[in-house]
């Protein structure tokens, strides 16, 4: 396997990202396969930002530990990029911008280009420096000129065939410049892969199982959803930008109550106001979906940086107790999936779902197959849409399975008020006025062991409430959950490299867990958890689900995502003391 | 702080030719001014002839809130402050539906105050009734955002050094399209302002001063019989935002000696359901759900 690391690093506003996205898409066309991450602050123009995409010729699940290709697009990019620098790497710059005496000119290969020069002489423009030195990066890993004159063509077309002519102009000037060459060759197999991000793959998820109600009040890393559902309101769903996420919550449920499959998200800092709207679905027995995309915390934390740590918060996020269930995607591809599961689970269960993603799985970008589309159905669970018995519905009929039948507003005969409060098999209250009252005492009893039945129900049903092991007769085995995973994966390789033979337990559903399957899977096993918080939350999670207590933990709260490289040395460290 | 200037129940005067009960029954005081309001709901939609199935009615938290229980009518009784997204999202997946929010001051005023500024602007075609007793009753007698200044209550003991909230004002201030105010002591012209309220096409908002028998023992039915007249009385123009915003300061300009209710304000403006690009096809509820095509054509984006 060959892969190659560019990164393109400047200030925000240099079209950093817009020049990544040009790669990601080259790359996708021909068959590569990729994985690109971004790096950026909270600040819209100036200030440090930087894309790496990642390209290789077999699938990759990681960004990529160093740089073997860097567009330095200012002076910042060089002092703050060098470090990651691997042997050997091409640095492709501008000199009348750009010094580069800081690097060992004998352990790179600086390839200075008139990159403005070039760009002023294609178009006029000197925004166009990008393409000039996408141009050139191209050349360097042996990427035939045609294919990104292609993409141009896809990305410019709409703003006519001059702007087309001069971004081809100066991709050209930059591929055939002077003393660019072709280092390292990567043959894609020809097939037109996807490119998307954890959050695009979740709102299409969302889409398929349809999802007509989003409701957000903006937040990073969430924020990419709501513009998702806002770009695709021709197709027939309904973003709504509300005024905090107590409202995103609450709307939401309203738009469930009356019929409609609805979802809300936001992340740990509106998540934390939602909280009291989750315990109303929880209540309501109301089907929703929640999207939880973890940032760095506490408080406002590291807005653009990513992070594990609120697992245990969501998991528990709410007074009293009922039924929920919290679904982490491990990739891109079940983003999706799992999104589109989500739905049917809120509805068969009358419950509210979870997804647990976080910036790295949000926003990072990945070349995909395929997505099962066809694998995707719509359960809408216990419907009635008529009285059968006459008398008043019982919308919280207390059933052995804990489901009641639902009906929708609008449904004649089955007219019913849903309560906050403790309520019987009608929905009328039996607290205010009979509190205490021992026939009330009773159904208070009755309905709280109903609702809480469910998850009996859900873990006879449903198979997917235990991790998946991989690689079972391994020495030792990460750990790990939700975007992590990928990582670990490629590290397993490098680790199998190394000699050290490793296999992988990882899961995609957090709560509830089936905890005697759990514990006979990782029972006698000798276990490293991969997370990213300080406290160990999913080794936390499995000590008090299992009693298995985990003593090697690879845990990182830096803000940045797991590299392969740094979970296989840190296991080679953990393993070899 | 019990039992004064307690008046009959004003429910008998609003009597509708449907009556729309679940049987269930409402935990209120006897002579608690929110019997007229259930009265004057009940009668507003009977006389509308809108069929119970197709009525939500959303309360938050509060002895007001309990509103919904009592009628046969689907309802949600949900958090407290909250009651207007939830309404906001029944009306927006499913246009087809009447739905009329109930609420206290201190649910709609104090802790929920920010849905009611942007439901207002956002001109979403609810009906909202907020029974505004100046205190808070369910939990015994607090002070609550339209406590009137100097009101001594348990959490004011030495009296409120608080201004009162000018809720009419901020409703027209955050563009509601109905705009109008009632009294509880006085049932018929109440039913009035809400069927107006749930005939207009866009936010409707009616304040209506409903009497705490228990722990209000200022803001009385007599109190407010002293101190209210009719807008229509007095030819107000309720399409002339000006006047409006004049009238909701009448109260503090007067120190509360003359209270306007009746209309403030009505405009004809689009509602949110006949701007939105989605709901402008049809309620949300019936549009169906996408295929399978048009799932690989949107996967396709991202090739």
């Amino acid at each position: 396997m060959t892969s190659i690391s560019i990164r393109i690093a400047g200030a925000h506003g240099d079209g950093v990202e817009s020049s990544g996205a040009l790669i990601i898409k080259v790359a996708a066309r021909i068959g590569l396969h990729v994985v690109a991450y971004r790096g950026y602050g909270s600040i819209i123009r100036g200030g440090h930002c930087w894309y790496q995409v990642r390209i290789g010729d077999s699938q990759l699940r990681s960004y990529g530990e160093g740089i073997d290709i860097l567009i330095a697009i200012n002076q910042d990019a060089i002092e703050n990029q060098k470090s990651h620098l691997n042997d050997k790497a091409v640095v492709i710059y501008d000199p009348s911008k750009v010094k580069v005496d800081s690097l060992d000119a004998g352990k790179y290969k600086l390839v200075p280009i008139p990159l403005l020069d070039i760009a002023v002489a294609a178009s006029g423009d000197p925004i166009m420096r990008n393409t000039v030195a996408l141009g050139a990066a191209l050349k360097f890993i042996g990427i035939d000129i045609a294919v990104f004159n292609d993409v141009l063509k896809g990305q410019f077309g709409r703003k006519g065939d001059n702007v087309v002519a001069q971004n081809i102009k100066a991709a050209t000037g930059g591929y055939n410049y002077m003393g660019v060459q072709t280092l390292y060759t990567l043959k894609g197999d020809g097939k037109h892969r996807y490119a998307l991000d954890g959050n695009t793959a979740l709102s299409v998820g969302a889409y398929a199982a349809g999802c007509k109600f989003y409701s957000a009040y903006p937040m990073t890393p969430a924020s990419s959803i709501l513009h998702w559902f806002a770009s695709h309101e021709d197709k027939g769903v309904m973003p709504k930008q509300v005024e905090d996420e107590i409202a995103a919550i609450n709307m939401a449920i309203g738009a469930s109550s009356a019929g409609v499959r609805a979802m809300c998200g936001t992340s740990g800092g509106g998540f934390s106001l939602m909280v009291e709207g989750l315990g109303l679905a929880g209540m309501l027995e109301t089907p929703l979906v929640v999207v939880e995309s973890q940032r760095s915390g506490p408080s406002t934390g590291v807005p653009t940086k990513t992070e594990q740590g609120d697992i245990l918060f969501v998991m528990h996020a709410s007074q009293g107790e009922f039924p929920r269930i919290v679904v982490a995607p491990r990739s891109i591809d079940e983003s999706f999936k799992l999104t589109a599961d989500a739905f049917n689970l809120a509805d068969k269960y009358q419950l509210p779902v979870i997804v647990m993603m976080d910036l790295y799985l949000s926003e990072h970008v990945e070349t995909v197959e395929g997505f099962d589309v066809d694998g995707v159905s719509i359960d809408r669970g216990k419907i009635v849409t008529e009285n059968a018995d006459g008398g008043r519905f019982k919308r919280y009929l207390i059933t052995d399975d804990g489901v009641s039948p639902r009906a929708f507003p609008g449904s004649k005969g089955l007219e019913f008020v849903a309560g906050s409060d403790e309520h019987n098999e009608l929905g009328d209250l039996v607290t205010d006025m009979y509190a205490g009252l021992d026939w009330a005492i009773d159904v208070r009893s009755k309905m709280h062991s109903k609702r809480m039945r469910k998850i009996e129900t859900m873990l006879k049903n449903e198979k997917i409430f235990v991790p998946e092991v991989l690689n079972d007769g391994a020495d030792y085995f990460l750990v790990t959950f939700g975007s992590t995973t990928g990582p670990a994966l490629d590290a397993i390789d490098i680790l199998k490299s190394k000699g050290k033979n490793f296999g992988l337990i990882s899961f995609n559903y957090l709560m509830p867990l089936d905890k005697e399957k759990t514990k006979n899977m990782l029972q006698g096993k000798k276990l490293i958890n991969v997370e990213g918080n300080y406290t160990g939350q999913l080794a936390q999670m499995i000590r008090m689900n299992t009693g298995i207590e985990i003593t090697k933990s690879i845990l990182k709260y830096d803000g940045e995502a797991f590299t392969a490289e740094g979970i296989a040395n840190e296991a080679i460290a953990l393993t070899n003391k | 702080m019990t039992d004064v200037n307690r008046s009959p129940e004003p429910a008998a005067a609003a009597k509708p030719k449907q009556v729309l009960t679940s049987g269930v029954k409402q935990i209120w005081c006897p002579g608690c001014g929110d019997f007229g309001v259930q009265a004057g709901i009940n009668k507003a939609l009977s006389d509308l002839g809108i069929s119970k199935e197709n009525v939500v009615i959303v309360s938050g938290i509060g002895c007001s809130s309990a509103m919904p229980h009592p009628f046969s009518t689907f309802g949600v009784h949900s958090l407290h402050g909250r009651l207007l997204p939830v309404a906001a999202g029944l009306k927006l997946a499913n246009d087809d539906l009447t739905v009329i929010g109930t609420g206290g001051d201190g649910d709609g005023y104090g802790i929920g105050v920010g849905h009611l500024i942007h439901n207002a602007r956002r001109n979403v075609n609810i009906t909202y009734i907020i029974m505004n007793n100046e205190i808070y009753g369910l939990t015994t007698g607090q002070a609550s955002p339209t406590s009137l200044f100097g009101a001594k209550t348990k959490s004011t003991p030495f009296g409120s050094i608080e201004n009162p909230e000018n809720p009419v004002g901020i409703a027209l201030a955050a563009g509601a399209t109905y705009v109008a105010r009632a009294f509880s002591g006085d049932p018929m012209h109440m039913a009035e302002m809400i069927k107006g309220g749930i005939q207009h096409r866009g936010f409707s908002m009616i304040d209506v001063f409903s009497p705490c028998v228990t722990f209000n023992n200022v803001n009385t039915y007599d109190w407010f019989r002293q101190r209210v007249y009719k807008l229509e009385s007095v030819g107000h123009d309720p399409t002339n935002i000006s006047s409006a915003m004049e009238k909701s300061i009448e109260t503090e300009k007067t120190n509360w000696e003359k209270v306007p209710i009746g209309l403030f304000y009505r405009i004809e403006r689009p509602d949110y359901a006949q701007l939105d690009m989605t709901l402008r096809k049809g309620s949300l509820l019936k549009q169906p759900m996408p295929t399978k095509q048009q799932v690989n054509e949107i996967l396709d984006e991202y090739k």
